[in-house]
């Protein structure tokens, strides 16, 4: 089974995961632009989402065994950082966190990397507003339905503009709800 | 200065008593888990994170391998700071038995 799906929120992402690993799936691959693969099993699995940054090779090596020998199964991560996807066999011991301590930081490293991409699309959005708006300046001069015909014309290139500026709002979103998460655990 | 780590958390507190033997991450936990009657199970992340940051403070440090595993042990500078925080609950204790003292006067 494969499903397209986009998330800017990581918690709604391992959410929408766990679900299908519920329907008796196990996630065998995860590709960059959103294709996730599933097969059918019937042993039931779980997915943890973690959020790290950039791992020099022997770190990473650290990193993996440590989670391999509590039985996690490394799915797929950028080498660049971010997200890290690992599923294993449900069990009494499903988390990867099991203090507050460790919670709040990982809340806190999904604020950077809500902030980080967040940025990086304003910066993009900037640069693409900055010497175009937003419909070519002519249509406004024209008339009747030469008018409304460029209008719907411009329209769909005009939203493919607008796109970056949806994803800042969407990014800034999952920055605060991190935010909310991670000043709870703070207070605790 | 007041350490950010101080006073110590229990998975800290716990991975430190651990490694005053030399053990690999997954050892630490199944350590811990003996020695805490199984009420902490430390999770992947949390021992992977809490190794790297007393680590990164020179509390503990890599001193070989087991297999492909890393071998961590305590320094000096960690017992140096399980010391100071067993004064601090030895005081604590003392508290909790001079208590009823304490209330008569």
């Amino acid at each position: 089974m494969k499903r397209f799906k986009v998330f800017f929120n990581i918690e709604k992402e391992e959410q929408w995961l766990n679900e299908q690993l519920q329907r008796g799936y196990r996630c065998t691959n995860i590709s960059k632009l959103g294709i996730y693969s599933f097969e059918k099993t019937d042993k039931r699995y779980v997915i943890r989402l973690d959020c790290r940054d950039y791992f020099p090779k022997q770190k990473f090596v650290e990193y993996k065994e440590i989670y391999e020998d509590f039985g996690w199964s490394y799915i797929t991560g950028s080498w660049l950082g971010g997200i890290r996807y690992w599923q294993k066999k449900d069990s009494d011991q499903n988390e990867i966190f099991s203090d507050n301590q460790s919670k709040s930081n990982y809340y806190k490293r999904l604020m950077g990397y809500s902030l980080l991409l967040g940025s990086f699309c304003l910066a993009y959005s900037f640069m693409l507003f900055n010497n175009s708006l937003l419909y070519h300046d002519g249509l406004w001069r024209m008339e009747g339905s030469l008018f409304w015909k460029a209008l719907v014309f411009e329209t769909p290139f005009v939203l493919l503009k607008l796109l970056p500026v949806l994803m800042v709002v969407l990014f800034s979103r999952s920055y605060y709800k991190a935010y909310q998460k991670y000043s709870v655990l703070k207070s605790q | 200065m007041k350490h950010k780590l101080l006073p110590l958390s229990e998975t800290m507190h716990y991975i430190l008593l651990a490694l005053r033997e030399p053990l690999h991450g997954y050892a630490v936990m199944q350590k811990i888990e003996e020695i805490s009657k199984g009420s902490v199970i430390l999770a992947a992340g949390t021992l992977y994170g809490a190794i790297e940051n007393l680590n990164k403070h020179g509390w503990i440090e890599p001193v070989g391998h087991s297999g492909r595993r890393k071998i961590y042990k305590i320094t000096t500078e960690g017992s140096a700071i399980l010391k100071m925080e067993q004064e601090r609950l030895t005081h604590i204790l003392s508290l909790y038995e001079g208590s009823e003292l304490n209330e008569e006067v």
